[in-house]
């Protein structure tokens, strides 16, 4: 539990840092959440990426409201996952990580493809998984066959 | 003026596609590579060949549905997905699993870690053009396929955990067949060993080939025994011990190079520390009940969301689950750990021989169905 500590002390004293929710129990799987604005992901990314933790996973989430896209980081030790939540509007853009944590690259393309989340400055946005010649974002909760489209209060409320 | 000779003729650059159907590619995966004579100077997988939409069927289906999807996507460690399935729904949803059950299911995510990793040891021999190996490593998978085949009904595809539990419980015959796989199993170590361990020929096509340094793992995200190659120490059974792995007594074996020697190793030492792990768990095994009867059909699990990770036999793997409080899930998001095992071989391949990347990509364990979910 030492470095996911650091990490949350670090984000404590960062000036209108998001805000953070513990999780001792690691109840959800992660030892803390936090919320960060879009425009500050790359600055924290950038000290994740000095205190040597990788990025595990990518996930991105439509509600009726919003986008959320979750990265979760885990830092080699411990019970140490972690998780950003970014919160972006259905036609704006998320700033790239990919040039910061490499697999972003194609966690990033993944996510452009199956939600149409577009991320400034990626160089490479070409489909991963569907044809290249696609124009469908699947995932997006107006495709197809949907059970439940809901307003993120309506889950996390 | 010899360095003039090492600066690569852009203007000569080759295209070959290695793939989708090649053999060594280990499913329907494409590898563009730029090669300078026979270096390779630029390596772009395309991947998705095998995309059947799992995480949007997972939207639409109750969270018992899904289960038999686990099983597809990784279809060498199906017991496996299975397994880490059914322990991220009980913990979003809080229910009980009896001892028995527990020990159970070890000791089939076992069984079948060594069966995947047996089928990767003869299909990379076989890369490297040892036919042999893999003939005695299919003999020795068949029989945990025929131990599996009797609890679960099915060679590949088990879906034998469930919510609570599992679908049947052991017999004597199961328990009498599994100490008589390990024993043999152990026996043949030594035919392993002298036929491709200590074999130069194996050593002179994996020493030093297809390093992937601590630094670059990180960056790219490889897990698994990839990452234990590089001298980390990272298995998420010993991190986030789940079921009852912190019961049990094993070690993580690491490299220190992390070449594909190393990743050989590492392999074959964790397929020992399985047969360890099943011979505990045969021993301390409970009796009671091995499926929780109170479970119902349609979990309703808790609004929230969870992500729950576990050690599959290629590495880290998760399932992030949100539920909205319904029969459904809102969002079911599997991380894979061949993804980022294949993504690194974009840097590992640059510069290599042609020769050394088939080397290279036999001994990072790729299933590709794994990453096109």
């Amino acid at each position: 539990m030492g470095k996911v500590n650091d990490v949350l002390q670090r984000f404590r004293g960062m000036p209108e840092g998001g805000t953070i929710v513990k999780d001792d129990a690691y109840k959800a799987g992660i030892a803390f959440s936090m919320q960060v604005p879009a425009e500050r992901l790359r600055e924290v990314a950038a000290v994740l990426n000095e205190m040597e933790c990788y990025l595990e996973s990518m996930a991105a989430l439509d509600f009726q409201d919003t986008f959320e896209i979750v990265y979760h980081f885990n830092c080699f030790e411990p019970r140490s996952r972690f998780a950003l939540r970014v919160l972006c509007g259905h036609d704006e853009a998320v700033p790239t990580v990919s040039d910061i944590f490499k697999t972003a690259m194609w966690q990033e393309r993944e996510v452009h493809e199956f939600f149409g989340i577009r991320f400034a400055d990626n160089p490479d946005l070409r489909p991963l998984l569907l044809p290249e010649d696609t124009d469908e974002h699947p995932l997006r909760k107006t495709f197809g066959k949907v059970n439940a489209y809901r307003r993120r209060e309506e889950i996390y409320g | 003026m010899a360095e003039q000779f090492l600066e690569p003729v852009v203007e000569n650059v080759y295209t070959l596609n290695l793939g989708p159907q090649h053999p060594s590619t280990h499913g329907v995966l494409r590898v563009v590579l730029d090669l300078d004579g026979e270096f390779i100077v630029r390596t772009d997988p395309v991947i998705g060949y095998g995309h059947r939409g799992h995480e949007k069927m997972g939207e639409n289906r109750l969270y018992k549905q899904f289960m038999p999807n686990t099983s597809r996507m990784d279809y060498l460690s199906g017991m496996l997905y299975n397994h880490g399935y059914v322990l991220a729904v009980e913990k979003l949803a809080g229910i009980e699993v009896p001892e028995r059950a527990k020990y159970i299911r070890v000791i089939c995510s076992e069984l079948n870690r060594i069966s995947s990793h047996l089928l990767w040891f003869g299909t990379y021999v076989m890369d490297l053009g040892g036919f042999t190996p893999f003939l005695y490593a299919f003999d020795d998978r068949e029989q945990i396929l025929d131990i599996l085949d009797r609890v679960s009904g099915s060679r590949l595809t088990y879906s034998y955990c469930r919510f609570g539990g599992v679908c049947q419980d052991l017999d004597s015959v199961f328990i009498d067949m599994t100490r008589a796989f390990l024993k043999r199993l152990r026996s043949r170590w030594s035919d392993y060993e002298n036929l491709v361990t200590k074999n130069i020929i194996f050593i002179h096509r994996t020493r030093d080939v297809g390093v992937i340094s601590l630094e670059q793992a990180r960056q790219f995200g490889v897990t698994g025994p990839n990452l234990r190659a590089c001298g980390v120490a990272f298995d998420m059974r010993r991190a986030e011990p789940y079921e009852v792995y912190d019961r049990l007594d094993f070690e993580i074996p690491v490299g220190t190079k992390g070449d594909a020697l190393d990743r050989y190793y590492v392999r074959m030492i964790e397929m020992e520390q399985s047969c360890r792990i099943i011979e505990q768990a045969l021993d301390q095994l409970p009796g009671g009940a091995f499926l929780n009867p109170k479970v119902p059909d349609r979990l309703r699990p808790p609004k929230g969301d969870l992500y729950f990770g576990f050690e599959s036999a290629r590495g880290q793997t998760g399932y992030y689950i949100v539920s909205d409080g319904s029969t459904m899930p809102y969002r079911l998001h599997v991380r894979v750990p061949s993804f980022g095992n294949l993504h690194v071989l974009v840097e590992a391949f640059q510069g290599t021989l042609l020769a050394d990347a088939i080397s290279t990509m036999g001994s990072v364990d790729l299933v590709i169905p794994e990453i096109d979910r």
